[in-house]
């Protein structure tokens, strides 16, 4: 009954058996790529506020170093399973792979609820979680950094405890620090811009002018503003972006044919990235459902918030105009959606390398701490813009040589990167 | 009197007290002359005329001599004086002499010639006191044994005495009565002896003329009972003790004359005004009250001044002083006749501040606290407005439909705001007006009722707030108009549904007001508190299962503490005070989205309240505003950061507030702390209070029994439901509540849900959900969900939900199913827990598998799904989700949670929706409110025996409610007064009393079950006929009555 049951990390390892079925690879090669090379299991005691000792179970998951030290994030959960842990650490090693940045997949976190701890409490814990997996971190083995309930606050008390063990300054040592404490500029871009330089490429390739070209968006988050702005920068025209109301608790579709203007929305936006609808109404922008921005007539869907967004039910809105939808949240295509876009002729970006502008910033932190050097953010960005093109690149051409989807390439260009890295090591 | 007083030139008064300061001195200058017992007579009586003179009011043109034997002692000019007066000395009632005084020139009529009354009695106090000197020296002479000592002090007290038998003799018999009485008390058996004949003499003084005839009747018989009373005395009590005995009789007996008003609860503001100055005036001349008397004041001024519940004023009376009184006395504003009280919020801040002040050392960590400056409207107030403005029928507006009413209300604020105050009032008000200056002020409702009904009406009656600016008559005006626009809120739709909907329509409602200084700092042109707040003993939404209900709970808001107090959009910050560390909101995201968006300030610029965007509000103010890095956090590169150093630019940054550097530093949550225990302990029920901190100060505005909005009240939980109807039961964490009527119930099953395998399949859940959420009766359905509802981890462990996906259900289950070895943490709904707050939406983690609980998982697993009928598309899912509709599958029965806090206890059943919920409030609210409606279950009682006649069984007619329990005024110790119309046949009625003896017997259990008041019998039953009524005989009488008709229950049938 268990092997029936939704399990991510049973999920992974089909999507890898598929590419290795297509790829041909030896069993050898299967067996170490389709499992992770470490798992780290350990026991971090935290003397509790009210006097009281609490043993959290903590653990590292390692997937593959073949082509570097390892990188991911690190999670605050209560229901943490070691399978879904170890389905994420196999994604990042295919993200970071695709987009050709040398480190391997890791990721790891503990079993708990921030909810119901103190401040105190969670420092203690994160310094504990660093004592007891040292000898498996370090800036050349383990790179962490922040994920689910975990933030800079976080990473800079795991960064002072690893120091403080080590006795040397190691900015390196983790990413997702705040800018000035070793972390990079560009990164709060890094996710919407890299989204924009793979579109910018496939519009390219498909000869398609971007000025020409109108999208809708949804989300309003950081992913969804800076690739609007970038997008609208370089002559794209983005007519509906749909955003989340907190007061009416539920999202709405602001809509402008002559285009939105990106600096008039952030103008009218609260904190919460939430858009004014009465000031968005009295600027002349139309506003509609939470779902509208999917039924647009454009030529790109961006959907940067939700997962499952296109399924099988909401496929049928999509319009005809439909060229291109880059993925910019994770999952945002069902799997079944996904096959009848890729017969309707519709480009779809996938996910894990269009978004993958914030792994590569993240890498880009981690060079710049390890040099103890910090470039300015037009450096970042461009950086960045290279990194993207040259990857969205590679996959685009192997699509279209082998005549495969562009997440099926992606997949393939990633996982015979790091079999030849285990191959020409020696491993198998 | 207070008229009088007035009209007496203040130099005039002054005079007066002086000249009683002279005769004093005067006199005690005498006795210490008289008492030179070393020096001759001659000598003595040289020095005693020239002392004398000072004792009159024109010492100057004064002159004195006494005559004795042949012998004259005099000032100089005596001789030459044109009025005199004088007075005899007498030794063992022989005359031996005289004590001259004079003027030697004309002066103004006064009582006696130009003499004061005073002045006579001291004459004769003088003269009186030269012959008991003489007396003694002639005594001691004779025989030369007593100690010089002793006979000085024996003076002492004898002149007191001796004086008050001629002053004041009704004085002076009160006080040889009391100390006959301290002689008995001590065990003297001559005492009782002599309390029998004093009791004689006692009664000829009545019927005589009182004392002066009886007096002289008995002239010469030097052993009257009284004198023999302090001949006793002296005999057996020292003579300090006698002395300081008689002194403290004289100083309370003095005090209780004063005191009259103060006692009686009927006296009005300006008699109890009057006489609570002229006690105080008193009391700076050393007139001290008895402690006993000193309490019975206190007590009779508790209840006069806020509330005559017994619980109250046993709290009260520990913690008030009786100065406390003059405070609030100087700044109570009421009409001529007054004779309301202060109010619930007036009575509940009084006492909290008294609590406060007293348990200080107990609570070192509560550092300062501040109240507001406060004026008091009393609560006739309202009556004294309508009438002045012939708005009386706005009463009857009571009876009118309430949408009607909600129509009409607009007007009739337009029409209070019209109108004018009587000049008692608007004279009151000013001079409020000018004690507060031109501070920012609050007017605030402060309802009788509210006392009687915990704070269920809080919220429901205005509360304004005035910018006070400019010159005084626009202040005054606006004042004025807002206690009159307070005052239409009386007769608002809301509060008169609610009154109605609770049986008080009939009470008039009696509006007090409170006028309090808004706590804040000016910054430009706003005026607000650094921040301001609603903290509770206990809390009702516990976030974590580490924070317990006595935790406690702080809401706090930035600026005016309304938007804490109230439900708004905005999202208040909370904090656990007895577990400050653990926030409700942890990640970034949580941080920024759930807290405060808003700031309420008062524009001074403009004179009104404002509702501004606290982003906008705090780059404008910046670091102007006060305590601002404690109270903001910076939202920068993922990481909330206290501001320090230069780190903060606070017109540039992205802040938010969060009261870290108040909660983490500094002593603000230990005080809040502090002052939740004290008030807990002293008033023995769970509190909450409002407050407001100017970055310096905390400021206690309010403090009330801890608010129960209806559906927070801890709920009885029944024992004896049948197990097919329990559908679980939960023991931990539960909260306090109830979910009334729920009429479907979404279920998702556990195994279901976990055999789902494609991921796609699991969000579907989630979209169904939010589809329910739309499609289902709003707040009449539940969500019952393995694990964590809204979880953003691994889908398999919860639903993957919104708020939008859930926001219209009456409450969230999570259910903890063991895994093995190992029982998953719930979410107690953190990722929307505010949003959960805030809509009052309900949540309750279940354990099935905990050994003392039940989970009916078959009537959620077997009852038939209609999640096919509502969207056929979804029908798929069956296995997985499933809605009951639980009024089709129980033939009419709704499910039912219940929840008690107080005994960790919840109840989820189905029961007939017509069957009420008893509430555990009323017992626990009796502390400000008592347990005042013994009526109402009186009259359901009634009703029902009459719904269980057939008319004509027993040969009854009809049945009537007489008497308290139809006046809606029993008392824990009222019967039920029936009165049975019937045939008058003997044999049928006994038969009838003996079934009517059953349920008396059982009512009477009930009453002491409920109250405490042991009876053998509840119902008190008169029987009448046909003929009865005819003639209109005995209790026939109030049949059809034009008043206090008897009412007519309907019996069974009918």
């Amino acid at each position: 009954m268990i092997t029936e049951s939704f399990n991510p990390f049973i999920v992974a390892q089909k999507q890898f058996d598929r590419i290795a079925d297509m790829l041909d690879l030896d069993p050898a090669v299967r067996d170490i790529l389709r499992q992770p090379m470490r798992e780290i299991h350990v026991a971090v005691p935290v003397h509790m506020d009210d006097g009281k000792v609490r043993v959290f179970r903590g653990f590292r998951v390692q997937h593959n170093d073949a082509r570097g030290p390892y990188k991911g994030g690190v999670r605050f959960h209560p229901h943490e399973t070691i399978d879904l842990v170890r389905a994420m650490s196999m994604w990042m090693t295919w993200k970071c792979t695709v987009v050709d940045i040398p480190l391997g997949g890791s990721m790891g976190g503990v079993i708990c609820d921030p909810h119901n701890m103190s401040l105190g409490e969670q420092e203690r814990l994160c310094r504990g979680w660093v004592r007891q997996l040292r000898p498996n971190l370090g800036p050349l083995r383990d790179v962490p950094s922040p994920d689910v309930m975990t933030n800079a606050q976080h990473m800079l008390w795991m960064l002072d405890e690893y120091e403080a063990l080590t006795g040397e300054k190691v900015p390196g040592f983790i990413t997702g620090k705040p800018v000035g404490m070793a972390g990079s500029l560009g990164r709060t871009e890094a996710t919407g811009y890299g989204l924009i330089y793979a579109l910018r490429e496939a519009l390219k390739e498909e000869k398609i002018r971007i000025s020409d070209t109108n999208a809708s968006v949804q989300g309003f988050g950081s992913v969804a503003r800076y690739a609007i702005e970038l997008y609208t920068r370089l002559g794209g025209k983005v007519i509906a972006v749909s955003c989340w109301d907190q007061s009416d608790k539920k999202p709405y579709t602001y809509r402008k044919s002559s285009g939105v203007d990106y600096e008039e929305l952030k103008g009218i936006t609260d904190r919460y990235g939430g858009i004014d609808k009465i000031k968005a109404q009295e600027l002349d922008y139309e506003v509609l459902s939470g779902d509208a921005w999917l039924e647009q007539s454009v030529d790109v869907l961006v959907p940067a918030a939700l997962e499952n967004q296109i399924n099988k039910e909401t496929l049928s809105r999509v319009r005809s105009s439909v060229k291109v939808v880059a993925e910019g949240a994770n999952g945002p295509t069902a799997p079944d959606a996904d096959k009848v876009l890729e017969e309707r002729g519709v480009l779809v970006l996938p996910d894990f390398l269009v978004n993958a502008g914030g792994a590569i910033c993240s890498y880009f932190e981690q060079v710049q701490s390890n040099m103890n050097y910090f470039w300015a953010k037009d450096e970042v960005l461009g950086k960045l813009d290279w990194k993207m093109t040259a990857a969205f690149m590679g996959v685009s051409e192997l699509a279209k040589k082998k005549k495969l989807s562009l997440r099926d390439a992606a997949y393939l260009i990633s996982v015979s990167r790091v079999a030849i890295a285990c191959r020409e090591r020696g491993w198998v | 009197m207070a008229e009088e007083q007035s009209k007496i030139p203040e130099s005039g008064l002054l005079k007066e007290l002086r000249e009683r300061a002279k005769e004093l001195a005067c006199l005690y200058r005498i006795e210490e002359l008289l008492s030179e017992t070393k020096k001759d007579t001659s000598e003595v009586f040289q020095d005693v005329v020239q002392a004398i003179p000072q004792g009159w009011q024109y010492p100057e043109i004064c002159h004195a001599g006494i005559f004795y034997e042949d012998s004259v002692f005099s000032t100089p000019h005596l001789k030459e004086s044109v009025a005199q007066h004088q007075a005899e000395i007498m030794v063992q009632d022989i005359v031996v002499g005289r004590v001259v005084v004079g003027y030697t020139q004309d002066m103004p009529e006064a009582e006696k010639g130009p003499f004061l009354r005073e002045e006579v009695k001291l004459i004769t106090t003088i003269a009186d006191r030269i012959g008991h000197f003489l007396l003694h020296k002639k005594l001691r002479q004779v025989f030369d044994s007593s100690e010089p000592d002793q006979g000085v002090r024996t003076r002492e007290w004898e002149v007191a005495v001796d004086m008050l038998k001629k002053t004041e003799p009704q004085l002076y018999t009160r006080i040889s009565r009391r100390m006959l009485n301290h002689l008995c008390w001590i065990g003297v058996p001559e005492a009782k002896e002599l309390l029998q004949r004093f009791v004689d003499v006692r009664r000829e003084d009545v019927t005589g003329e009182v004392n002066k005839p009886a007096q002289k009747e008995n002239k010469g018989d030097y052993r009257r009972p009284i004198e023999e009373i302090f001949e006793l005395s002296s005999h057996k009590l020292s003579e300090r003790e006698i002395l300081a005995l008689v002194q403290k009789w004289i100083h309370e007996d003095k005090a209780s004359s004063l005191i009259g008003p103060m006692l009686n609860l009927h006296s009005s503001w300006k008699d109890l005004n009057d006489a609570m100055r002229r006690f105080r005036h008193h009391r700076s001349d050393g007139v001290e009250l008895s402690r006993s008397t000193a309490n019975g004041v206190k007590v009779a001024l508790i209840k006069r001044f806020f509330s005559d519940d017994p619980s109250f004023v046993h709290v009260a009376k520990k913690y008030v002083e009786l100065d406390d009184f003059f405070d609030v006395m100087e700044r109570v504003v009421h009409p001529t006749e007054a004779y309301g009280r202060l109010g619930g919020k007036g009575a509940g801040i009084f006492l909290a501040s008294m609590i406060l002040r007293q348990s200080k050392d107990r609570f070192p960590e509560m550092g300062e606290i501040k109240i507001p400056k406060t004026w008091y409207v009393t609560s006739d107030g309202l009556i004294d407005f309508l009438n002045h403005n012939n708005l009386e029928e706005a009463y009857e507006r009571r009876y009118q439909n309430v949408g009607k009413i909600r129509q009409d209300y607009p007007h009739l604020v337009q029409v209070f705001k019209n109108s004018s105050f009587s000049q008692d009032m608007a004279r009151g008000l000013s001079v409020a007006l000018d004690d507060f200056g031109e501070a920012p002020i609050i007017v605030r409702s402060s309802s009788l009722l509210e006392d009687r009904l915990g704070s269920a009406f809080s919220g429901k009656y205005k509360s304004l707030f005035l910018a006070n600016q400019g010159d005084k008559k626009d202040r005054l005006d606006a004042l004025l108009d807002a206690v009159a626009e307070v005052y239409a809120s009386t007769f608002s739709p809301d509060p008169i549904e609610y009154r109605s909907k609770k049986g008080l329509l009939d009470f008039d409602e009696e509006m007090g007001i409170l006028i309090q200084e808004v706590v804040g700092k000016r910054v430009g042109e706003y005026f607000f508190p650094a921040f301001a707040g609603v903290a509770l003993t206990h809390n009702e939404f516990r976030w974590s299962p580490r924070i317990e209900r006595e935790d406690g709970l702080l809401r706090l808001v930035p600026g005016l503490g309304t938007r804490a107090v109230d439900r708004t959009e905005d999202y208040p910050v909370l904090v656990a005070p007895g577990k400050p560390n653990l926030r409700a909101n942890v990640t970034v995201d949580e941080v920024v989205r759930y807290s405060p968006a808003k700031i309420d300030v008062i524009n001074l610029k403009k004179n009104t309240f404002e509702t501004l965007d606290i982003d906008e509000f705090i780059k404008n103010v910046g670091s102007d505003y006060p305590a601002i890095s404690k109270i903001v956090s910076i939202v920068q590169d993922g990481m909330i950061r206290h501001p320090m150093g230069l780190t903060a630019d606070y017109s540039l940054d992205q802040t938010v507030v969060t009261f870290e550097g108040m909660t983490r530093q500094g002593d603000f949550v230990n005080q809040v702390k502090a002052i939740l225990k004290a008030l807990l302990e002293s008033l023995g029920t769970p509190v909450d209070i409002e407050f407001a901190h100017d970055g310096e100060f905390f400021n206690l505005l309010q403090c009330r029994p801890q608010s129960h909005s209806q559906d927070q009240v801890p709920v009885v939980i029944p024992r004896n439901v049948p197990e097919r109807d329990i559908l679980f039961t939960a023991r931990k964490y539960v909260s306090n509540g109830k979910v009334p009527n729920i009429t479907h119930i979404v279920y998702v099953d556990a195994e279901g849900y976990s055999r789902l395998s494609e991921r796609t399949e699991l969000l579907a859940v989630g979209q169904a959900v939010g589809r329910l959420n739309r499609q289902l009766p709003k707040k009449q359905f539940i969500l019952i969900g393995p694990g964590r509802w809204g979880s953003r981890g691994d889908i398999k462990l919860g639903v993957k939900v919104t708020y939008a996906d859930i926001n219209n259900c009456a409450m969230l289950i999570e259910v903890a199913r063991k895994k093995g070895n190992y029982l998953p943490d719930l979410s107690f709904g953190t990722h929307f827990f505010q949003d959960l707050v805030e809509a009052s939406i309900r949540y309750l983690p279940l354990y099935p598998d905990d050994e003392d609980v039940t989970f009916n998982e078959a009537f959620f697993k077997e009852s038939p799904n209609i999640l096919g009928e509502i969207f056929p598309e979804y029908s798929h899912m069956g296995d997985t989700l499933r809605v009951i509709d639980v009024q089709n599958v129980t033939e009419g029965k709704v499910a039912r949670v219940l929840m008690n806090a107080n005994e960790n206890e919840a109840l989820g059943l189905l029961a007939d929706p017509s069957t009420g919920i008893d509430t555990a409030l009323e017992m626990k609210e009796s502390i400000w409110g008592g347990n005042k409606d013994h009526w109402r279950w009186r009259l359901r009682m009634a009703e029902r025996i009459a719904a269980q006649v057939l008319p004509g069984q027993y040969g009854v007619k009809a049945i009537y409610l007489i008497g308290s329990t139809k006046n809606a005024t029993a008392g824990p110790g009222s019967d039920i007064d029936l009165l049975i119309h019937d045939e008058g046949k003997e044999d049928k009625r006994d038969v009838f009393i003996r079934w009517l003896d059953g349920w008396s017997a059982c009512l009477a259990e009930m009453n002491y079950l409920r109250c405490g008041y042991r009876t053998e019998n509840l119902l008190d039953v008169h029987f009448i006929d046909d003929q009865d009524i005819a003639k209109r005989s005995s209790f026939a009488v109030k049949i059809d009555a034009v008043t206090d008709a008897a009412r007519k229950l309907p019996m069974k049938g009918q």
